[in-house]
């Protein structure tokens, strides 16, 4: 003990002096770590003291630097973006930053980044998140002026929330009907064709399409008037139509398909594979599939009528916005319209990421080289765009459930509530009861 | 000596340069939590560091750093979050809020639509000017003025004098910005605008650097007015004066978006508790949470109990290959093998009821429809847990068992004890008492397995005639996905946190009473 204290006062002078040093050494740091802005500080400081001088002579070399704007954009649109912004950055004077971002990403993100000052200017989404993005102040309205008279009305439906649109769109999405075109020569216009279709092809099954996802079974719901929520002028959460008359009809139409098994029951991947390996003849699934259907020498045409009307597919629309939080509001805007907007642009990123085009001049371009293109979006034209309110988020829950319900003829009772489900109409009934609650209740 | 010294005080340095540095930023963003954090640790780490007075506390200080950052924080947050409105709609403060209602303009309705070339000129004094050509009887020309100056400055003039057979000319004394000099202003421009009358401007909205710009008509009042004095929000278009309601402006009844986050006390807690629609799930899916987690333990245990009890014996050959074989499951991530598994259950072309289908034809029964029905499906969602977890408890009871001191068996043997009785009088007891803890740790491990349930069944399926969308095998934590995620109105962060806070008493109390319980068995155990 004794012996400590003695080796520990010994030790104490020397560390006086040491810590002197030390601490000038932790000053210079602070002074190195805190320079890197001051060196920006004088670096910017005299551009703009000089300015005003320059611009008596010629006010038109008063340059600030560059103005940065920031871009987030998934992987594929980053590639096809990159080679094209030099020729905008030269011609605008800007520096356009292209952040490659994981596409699911960029909506929550966009929401935590804006607030904190640190969110990009322009943000590529998908169009169903705008209610969000819009009820929490993230996305400036966008006036697309004479560039919408080059888009279709889904595109722009899409990307509208409450009188105000939102978003340029660039891509939109739907599903349509593959068919095993070794086995037959096109898709019938009526259920009752498809299925004498599969008979007389004389696969095992017939149309397959996952069992569990609002998504893909939305023409069974909304096909003969049903809906769900009502969108004149803006989706409307008061109004959810998915017990109406319509909506009734079809599920149980399409409880019938099931019963003759017309539709089978199946997930995703069980419906790829059936097509895959000539199983089943069709397949309802989006464009995104073409590359798992071509195991098959496969086609693609319209899903079947209902009732002489044309399903409606849920159309996913993707486009750019505008962080209501960048302060370049005028540039980030212009540089949509004016430069992402443009033909060129929108070619490139067709070029890296096929989706379907939302712009007539594209469109005008891709029909020709690629016709099954066509269909999808002549598919997506009779389509509505998926609501784009944040209420949907208790929509796809209970639609999910109740197509299930019919998909996998699960009719029954539940033995804690008591509720007894024996048909379609009973399950779409409690489905739009359960969203109403949801709503109610949120 | 010197060399640890001088290691100590460049480690000192660097960390607080660091800290000095993030104290402008914290100030930046406002926020004061993070500021005193960062400064009570500055201080903390050199108090400790400089001195030689608190050796202990070298040790403990980062560790005590990283638990503060990383599980006191989180949780301190999360708790406070449950006691307010954060969810879509309300995720800004009321000052972000105001701001970007303040930012709104609107255009009066005759004027939607009308887009016209837009000409942007300075003068020698560097002030901009606006030439505005919405059609040949209005070519308007004014200087360029930003909010404050509105209501002071003289209207635009018609000019036409500035257009020659359609082409425009550049007036003496200015200088015509071309479109990438409008670009390199354009923060200031976006905020200036051409006034045309009392009620109507001409304000930028499209840079073009291919072509001319373009403008548009807006009002000169912006859309929302805060009064700060009465804390209403004043609509200018409909002339409405809008007052606070919790956590929104209300326009003649209706909610003006963004609202902002508020404290809204036990708010959430009372939803969860009065609110039919859920308290009438949360029944089902507590008790289901208590098995599926009870279950899961109790399985896993007793299959990798048995497995290490096999492979403890002393002649067996290659014991290190089959040990390596059973952990394997272990190594695989979770996901990946609950994919694996969901795909191997499909009723229809999972490998598992082919390899059933002769059984299936022998009993002459109806194939188990898995995931599909309520009984397969929580049967297959324990299975696949017992699968995946087993490896867990294999490897640490192979450990405990290797440290039971086996003279304590012999002697038992000695004393004529059947095996089966040394297993539950000797090992077993001795086995729980270091294995418990860990029993403990799975419990609360599974009572949270987002994962496992998420991926494989997403909670399905649906419980036919439930209020709201709720499967049979969800457990608390995947209905309040469902609930505060996934549901309702977009997402209600604070209902979620105040689900979370619940699900931690319980876990607590679960913990408490096991720990007591296991205090006991090493009381009685614990000196051997």
């Amino acid at each position: 003990m004794s012996e400590y204290t003695y080796i520990y006062e010994r030790e104490y002078m020397k560390t006086n002096k040491l810590r002197f040093i030390v601490i000038l050494l932790m000053f210079s740091l602070v002074a190195v770590a805190c320079g890197g802005d001051t060196a920006d500080d004088a670096a910017e400081a005299p551009e703009t003291t000089e300015a005003p001088q320059e611009t008596l002579a010629a006010p038109a070399t008063t340059a600030p630097p560059p103005e940065v704007i920031v871009v987030w954009a998934e992987e594929k649109v980053a590639t096809a973006l990159d080679p094209l912004v030099g020729a905008y950055e030269a011609a605008a004077g800007v520096d356009v930053e292209v952040v490659v971002y994981d596409f699911g990403a960029i909506r929550t993100d966009v929401q935590t980044a804006g607030p904190a000052g640190e969110g990009p200017d322009v943000f590529l989404g998908a169009h169903d998140w705008v209610g969000e993005l819009a009820a929490n102040g993230v996305v400036s309205p966008l006036d697309l002026g004479s560039v919408a008279s080059d888009l279709y009305d889904v595109g722009v439906t899409a990307f509208s929330y409450g009188g105000e649109v939102y978003g340029f769109p660039y891509a939109t999405e739907a599903i349509a009907m593959f068919y095993n075109a070794d086995l037959v020569d096109s898709v019938p216009a009526t259920w009752e064709e498809a299925k004498a279709a599969c008979d007389t092809a004389g696969t095992e099954l017939c149309v397959g399409t996952p069992s569990n996802d609002a998504y893909h079974n939305h023409p069974f719901v909304a096909s003969a008037g049903g809906y769900v929520f009502a969108s004149a002028g803006g989706f409307d959460a008061s109004d959810v139509g998915l017990d109406n008359a319509g909506a009734i009809a079809s599920a149980e139409y399409l409880d019938g398909l099931v019963k003759n098994g017309t539709v089978y029951s199946a997930d995703y991947g069980g419906a790829m594979s059936n097509f895959q390996e000539g199983r089943a003849l069709f397949w309802m699934t989006g464009p995104w599939a073409r590359g798992d259907a071509s195991a098959v020498n496969y086609g693609v045409g319209l899903i079947p009528q209902f009732d002489g009307n044309a399903a409606t597919p849920f159309v996913g629309v993707r486009g750019a916005m505008v962080s209501s939080f960048s302060d370049k509001q005028v540039l980030a805007q212009s540089f949509i319209l004016d430069f992402f907007a443009t033909v060129e642009v929108q070619q490139a990123m067709y070029e890296s990421d096929p989706r379907l085009p939302a712009t007539k001049s594209l469109f005008a371009v891709v029909e020709a080289a690629d016709p099954i293109a066509a269909v999808f979006a002549a598919s997506a034209s009779n389509g509505i765009p998926m609501p784009n309110i944040p209420e949907m988020g208790s929509v796809w829950g209970p639609m999910a459930d109740a197509l299930n319900v019919i998909r996998e003829q699960a009719y029954g009772t539940n033995e804690e509530t008591g509720v007894t489900i024996s048909n379609a109409t009973d399950a779409m009934k409690l489905a739009a009861e359960q969203v109403r609650n949801a709503i109610a209740g949120g | 000596m010197t060399v640890s010294k001088i290691f100590r005080y460049t480690f000192l340095a660097i960390i607080n340069s660091l800290i000095v540095y993030a104290i402008p930023l914290t100030l930046t963003f406002e926020s004061w939590f993070l500021l005193s954090l960062i400064i009570v640790i500055g201080i903390l780490i050199n108090l400790v560091y400089f001195s030689d007075r608190f050796l202990p506390m070298k040790w403990i200080l980062p560790g005590m750093i990283f638990m503060i950052s990383f599980v006191v924080f989180p949780a301190l947050y999360n708790s406070y979050v449950s006691f307010t409105n954060w969810s879509t709609g309300h995720i800004l403060t009321k000052t972000q809020a105001i701001n970007i209602l303040e930012d709104r303009v609107y255009t009066p309705e005759n004027q939607k639509g009308i887009e016209f070339e837009i000409f942007v000129l300075q003068d020698s004094s560097l002030d901009f000017y606006y030439v505005a050509n919405l059609d040949s009887n209005n070519i308007l020309f004014g200087k360029a003025v930003s909010d404050d100056e509105i209501f002071t400055t003289s209207y635009a003039n018609h000019e036409p004098s500035l257009f020659v057979n359609n082409e425009f000319v550049t007036p003496d004394g200015y200088y015509l910005l071309s479109g990438k000099e409008q670009i390199a202003n354009s923060t200031t421009l976006q905020d200036l605008s051409l006034i045309i009358d009392e009620s109507t401007r001409v304000q930028l909205y499209k840079i073009s650097v291919f072509g001319a710009s373009t403008g548009r008509l807006s009002s000169t009042s912006q859309l929302y007015t805060y009064d700060d004095l009465n804390d209403v929000m004043i609509n200018n278009a409909d002339n409405l004066s809008c007052p606070v309601v919790k956590d929104n402006f209300v326009c003649d009844g209706k909610e003006i978006e963004p609202g902002w986050r508020v404290f809204v006390g036990g708010e959430n807690y009372r939803k969860l508790f009065s609110n039919q629609r859920i308290r009438g799930p949360l029944g089902v899916v507590t008790k289901w949470t208590f098995q599926f987690a009870f279950l899961s333990v109790l399985l896993c245990f007793v299959v990798g109990l048995f497995l290490s009890m096999i492979l403890n014996k002393d002649g067996l050959k290659f014991k290190r290959i089959y040990r390596a074989i059973f952990i394997l499951p272990y190594a695989i991530p979770a996901f990946v093998s609950v994919l694996v598994w969901k795909g191997l259950l499909n009723p229809d072309y999972g490998l598992i009821n082919s390899w059933f289908g002769p059984l299936y034809e022998i009993f002459d029964i109806e194939p188990i429809k898995w995931l599909t029905t309520k009984e397969s499906a929580r049967s297959a969602v324990l299975l696949v847990n017992t699968w995946l977890g087993f490896p867990y408890m294999f490897l640490i009871t192979t450990g405990a068992l290797q440290s039971i001191p086996k003279e304590l068996i012999e002697a038992a043997k000695v004393d004529g004890a059947s095996g089966l009785q040394s297993f539950w009088r000797i090992t077993f007891p001795l086995l729980m008492v270091s294995i418990s803890p860990l029993l403990i740790g799975s419990f609360a491990y599974n009572f949270n397995n987002f994962t496992l349930i998420f991926l494989l069944t997403g909670g399905g399926p649906p419980i036919i005639g439930s209020d709201v969308a709720v499967g049979w095998t969800d457990i608390l934590i995947s209905f309040t996905y469902k609930l505060a995620i996934s549901g309702g109105r977009g997402n209600l962060f604070g209902l979620a946190s105040s689900v979370t806070i619940i699900i931690f008493f319980i876990v607590l109390v679960i913990s408490a009473i096991s720990f007591r319980y296991t205090k006991r068995l090493e009381r009685i155990y614990g000196n051997i």
